[in-house]
């Protein structure tokens, strides 16, 4: 067991705070972290996930505590001003609860393609450390994912957690599962360490940034009696964007023969059609696009297309913007 | 000793090893160090994993704890009364609505003096549904006669297992015990956790259960549960209460030897900076432990204030707090869950009536219903209470003496999306699929639309849900919904279709929607379905145009839920319930249900050197329904969308003209199932072609099979759909069993092509 010499904080816990999505290994991250903190580097920790059900593609808040051995931990509540805050997806950056309470000395480090800064990182305050690295395409080129690079940024960035014990921890994790991914992992993580990038001068606040503050829209004086919602349908103002992983279906109208099988199995509901004909079953249907706003890129369209319309292709930026077709333009814009 | 002892290394006498856990985890491993014979359960979030994790070690041959899931939570506490009757030690988990559905149970296992350890993960109480911690659960169970310990952090979660085995089985007490820690805060969370690495200092703390008297004793035998009327039973409660009584002295003895063997001692109550204290917090848990934190702040600014938070809440350590609050100015009470018009929680109402035993006592005493639902307490929310009690301290004045804390006042102006436009009638009867009668065989006939012209169809389900990528319950919904004409009411039970298209305050269903749990969304919707009628006969529902009523079940809803829906069918009521077969419980995480098949890897099925799996063959309700001779009974698939559109066309039919119809239809799930998102058309296919999933129906009592693989060419061997699958890909290995499958997909497939060639089957 080795021990490293220097925390950064002696008297409290250094508190870490990933960010993501169901399914891009922020879970697995925290737990990785925390054990390789405290049964192989004798500190004391702790580890646990926020998040709803069990299913993909929806948010995850992991949040991980590291602190000296014999300092009792008490605090079973989320990481409210975080140290470190590790950013799975770009995309999370539109929303203010994914930096919330970070502090002028804190670090943020997130995951983006070089040139790609959210405007959200500019509400940092003006002494936060940002970090930038591509660990999907890391991932994607050492076939590991995520998580396994940013923890490799994680480690270089605060040496006391020593990269020796954390991608120990991370071998761990995989040998007993996927053994083949062992070295895989471990050049991802190697490459986390090298191939980030400190940006200067993002953050342009003057103060720190609040604690996150939950306000539901409804209150116990709004909200329609026994829990009920007279709302139908209200989902379609949701935004499942985040939910792809990089790539989307792209429709060729060219090769569509308006069969109506992708319609289906479609599990997004996200297909929009136009009709012909005034009676109640149309003369023709024909097929417009996506509703990229509600495709989570399953791609069960494109396996069930008879002429291969529909392709698997990457989400170059912009690309579902530019190409969605809305499906309630009146109300959801 | 006053003060719970986390030492960061251990000092006792039994040498232990370090370990990253979680609370659940922990229940776990001492589930698995105790040594339990058996254990019946059943998943329910936020405690699966205590069940889960042993059956992990089960798989790996690390314990010999027989498991045993239960058809429901009801049915597992029967299990474990059984087994406890039995002589040996029994372990259970559960929570919120498992505590609810097992409730009948409890005072059974209690009034009838068998010990055993129930592991709570504690949980808010339904409706509305929510899966993160209060203790609305733990509080239902203070009346009935079990002994009831407070797990604050991991650790303890994993100690208090040790000494309820001891509490529970001394020769005082014989009571069943829970141990209760907070669901996600203790459940979820990994900390640094201290195990036995001792077996035989663990064998010679814990001993033997020396049951007085046993079921399994044909020498002397024994009538368990006698009719007891008046004036015998107040005399057996007597007994029960002097039990309860006898624990109050049991309890510490026991804590403090399990202090001297590990170096972690519990006190009955915790009083951390009590001595001098005018002012104090009692909180419970989870929540007690973010509060020292703060107290230690308030008291460096000057401020006397301490933390009381319990480690036994049963009996209920009364002559401890009146003694801690002695010499208090004010104190607050945290109740994590109401006694709606008790004026306060139930821990508030206890602490008051301990201390106005005591005349002397003045203590100033404030409720805060606080941190409900899961709602997280954070150190500021604890200076909030401590700032409150001081005050009261100070000017010996409450202001709101029961009061709710951390609420949500809303703006008139405020509100969530209002929602699409509500489908009219006439958007909804489209008549994609025409159903005649033959007049000649007296069964339907159905013709479908082409499918591009189905795509005209308005989707009763609006974009948005949160469910996975590739999930198949939505194309299964679409199929279904696109056959149905004119209006749709529906009723999901729980599971992943309830829970990723209702997130507050969203829904995803554009139609009239009810969630009811489990066991009883059938008769939920009979009653709906039978009111609908008594009030359009009274003429009451004159704008209601002859509503179809469906009820949609999956992940394993035909457990807990057969009964009730076995009762809707013999009732015969007017209503279709269509369930996803899913194959396991998928919405707490994929634990073996009845439905799974033999030789599939879940959660609570694992694999390892010791288990293949699911250990016997999954539940043909098709078959239970078409045994109610209800007039239609199907069974269909969403990768053969035709022949389901043509049996749902052919259930509106008989639920408006006949009576109760029951299909099932397989669907998708690529997270658990552990294939691509994309590969439901050929994993679909071949669960058809395999013969495992036949596509038939029952009409009118005559048998029908709508896609016969023989017949066309298309038959494989079972084991090439079991291939196709993550879950099912060790079977691979496993001669023996995959034989057994075979066969038994055999049987049954030669069964049903025997009733589809006879005419009266």
């Amino acid at each position: 067991m080795s021990r490293p010499d220097k925390i950064p904080v002696s008297d409290r816990f250094f508190e870490i705070r990933f960010e993501s999505i169901g399914g891009l290994g922020a879970h697995a991250a925290g737990q990785i972290l925390g054990a390789a903190a405290v049964i192989r580097m004798g500190f004391n920790g702790a580890h646990f996930s926020s998040y709803g059900s069990e299913k993909k593609g929806t948010p995850v808040r992991s949040n991980v505590r590291i602190g000296p051995s014999d300092l009792p931990l008490r605090n079973a509540a989320p990481v409210e001003i975080p140290d470190v805050v590790v950013i799975f997806h770009e995309l999370l950056l539109r929303n203010p609860a994914t930096i919330a309470g970070v502090r002028s000395d804190s670090t943020v480090i997130y995951n983006a393609p070089q040139g790609i800064v959210p405007e959200m990182l500019k509400k940092l305050p003006k002494g936060t450390q940002v970090v930038r690295i591509d660990a999907l395409k890391i991932a994607v080129e050492e076939k590991s994912r995520p998580n396994a690079v940013l923890l490799g940024t994680l480690s270089a960035l605060f040496p006391f957690l020593t990269s020796k014990e954390v991608l120990g921890a991370l071998c761990e994790e995989f040998a007993g599962k996927h053994p083949e991914a062992v070295a895989s992992n471990e050049r991802a993580f190697n490459r986390g360490g090298k191939e980030f990038e400190v940006l200067s001068g993002i953050g342009t606040g003057t103060a720190d940034l609040p604690r996150l503050q939950t306000q539901p829209v409804w209150g116990w004086k709004t909200a329609p009696m026994g829990g009920a919602l007279p709302t139908p349908g209200n989902s379609a103002w949701n935004d499942l964007t985040t939910s792809r992983m990089g790539f989307l279906p792209v429709l060729d109208q060219k090769k569509c023969i308006n069969c109506g099988v992708c319609d289906l199995v479609c599990p997004d509901l996200c297909l929009v059609w136009e009709f012909e004909g005034t009676g109640k079953i149309p003369t023709k249907s024909k097929l417009k696009g996506v509703d990229y706003r509600y495709c989570k890129g399953c791609f069960r369209c494109v396996e069930s297309c008879p002429t291969g319309a529909f392709s698997k292709e990457p989400e170059t930026p912009g690309l579902a913007d530019r190409t969605r077709i809305p499906q309630f333009p009146e109300f959801v814009k | 000793m006053s003060k719970t002892e986390i030492r960061t290394t251990p000092k006792g006498t039994a040498k232990q090893k370090q370990e990253f856990r979680s609370g659940n985890e922990a229940a776990a491993i001492a589930g698995k160090d105790i040594g339990f014979h058996v254990m019946g359960y059943f998943p329910i979030t936020p405690s699966t994993e205590v069940a889960e994790g042993l059956a992990k070690m089960q798989a790996n041959g690390e314990h010999d704890v027989v498991m045993i899931a239960g058809d429901g939570e009801h049915g597992a506490a029967g299990i474990c009364y059984g087994a406890a009757l039995g002589g040996g030690r029994v372990l259970n988990a559960t929570s919120a609505q498992g505590i609810l559905f097992a409730m009948e149970q409890l005072p059974v296992q209690s009034g009838t003096r068998q010990p055993m350890v129930l592991d709570i993960a504690c949980r808010t109480v339904s409706a509305p549904l929510d899966i993160r911690g209060d203790h609305s659960d733990i509080y239902m169970a203070l009346n009935t006669g079990w002994i009831m310990l407070l797990a604050r952090d991991p650790q303890a979660a994993y100690d208090m297992n040790f000494c309820a085995v001891r509490i529970g089985e001394h020769k005082d007490v014989q009571l069943p015990v829970m141990v209760c820690y907070d669901g996600f805060f203790t459940s979820h969370q990994k900390r640094r956790l201290w195990v036995f690495d001792d077996p035989a200092a663990v064998k010679k703390f814990l001993g033997s259960r020396n049951a007085p008297m046993t079921a399994l004793d044909p020498a002397h035998p024994v009538t368990f549960g006698p009719y007891m009327n008046d004036p015998d039973l107040i005399n057996n409660k007597k007994q029960l209460s002097d039990a309860m009584e006898a624990a109050r002295s049991v309890i510490p003895q026991v804590f403090k030897e399990f202090g001297e063997l590990t170096g972690r001692f519990y006190p009955v109550l915790d009083e951390y900076r009590m001595a001098d204290a005018d002012s104090a917090l009692v909180i419970a848990n989870s929540a007690a432990e973010t509060a020292k934190e703060v107290a230690d702040r308030m008291r460096d600014k000057g401020n006397k204030v301490g933390v009381l938070s319990p480690n036994v809440l049963r009996p209920f350590p009364g002559d401890l707090f009146r003694a801690a609050l002695k010499k208090t100015k004010a104190c607050l009470i945290g109740d994590r869950a109401d006694s709606y018009g008790g004026e306060g929680g139930n821990l508030t109402t206890e602490v008051r009536a301990a201390i106005q035993q005591d005349p002397d006592n003045h203590t100033r005493t404030i409720s805060k219903i606080y941190g409900l639902g899961g709602r997280d307490f954070y150190a500021h929310d604890a200076e909030a209470f401590f700032a409150e009690t001081i005050e009261a301290a100070k000017t010996g004045k409450v202001g709101k003496a029961n009061d709710y804390y951390g609420l949500t006042e809303g703006e008139p102006s405020k509100h969530p999306a209002m929602g699409l436009p509500p489908l009219t009638t006439e958007e909804v009867t489209r008549h994609m699929a025409k159903v005649t009668v033959d007049e000649t065989t007296g069964r339907l006939k159905v013709d479908l639309e082409p499918l591009w012209a189905m795509t005209a169809m308005p989707s009763r389900v609006a974009p948005g849900h949160g469910a996975c990528p590739g999930c198949g319950i939505f194309p299964s919904l679409q199929q279904a919904y696109r056959v149905i004409d004119g209006d749709l009411i529906v009723l999901f039970h729980t599971g992943c279709a309830m829970v990723v298209t209702t997130g507050y305050p969203t829904t995803a269903h554009r139609i009239t929607y009810v969630h009811n749990l489990f066991q009883n969304g059938a008769a939920t919707l009979s009653g709906l379905v039978e009111m609908y009628h008594e009030r359009s006969r009274r003429g009451e529902l004159p704008n209601v145009k002859d509503p179809t009523f469906l009820m949609v079940s999956g992940d394993g809803g035909m457990d807990i839920g057969m009964g009730p829906t076995l009762g809707a069918a013999h009732r015969g009521h007017k209503m279709i319930v269509l369930e996803y077969d899913n194959q396991a419980y998928m919405n707490t995480g994929a634990q073996l249900s009845y439905e799974t098949p033999m030789g599939h890897r879940t959660s609570t099925s694992e694999v390892g050197a010791k288990l293949p799996g699911k250990t016997y063959h999954h539940k043909d309700t098709v078959q239970m329904f078409a045994a109610t001779h209800i007039p239609y009974v199907f069974q269909a698939s969403e990768g053969y969308p035709e022949d389901f559109m043509r049996k749902m066309a052919k259930a509106q039919w008989y639920a408006k003209h006949e009576g109760f119809v029951f299909g099932k239809v397989l669907s998708y799930c690529p997270l658990n199932w552990r294939t691509a998102d994309d590969a439901a058309q050929p994993v679909l296919q071949a669960a058809a072609d395999s013969c495992f999933f036949p596509l038939y129906e029952v009409e009118k009592g005559k048998t029908t099979i709508t896609y016969d693989p023989d017949a066309i060419g298309r038959r494989i061997p079972h084991s090439d759909w079991l291939k196709m699958m993550g879950k099912t890909r060790h079977l691979m290995k496993n001669e023996a069993l995959l034989k057994e499958a075979q066969a038994e997909v055999d049987r049954r497939w030669r069964r049903l092509k025997a009733m589809h060639a006879h005419p009266e089957l």
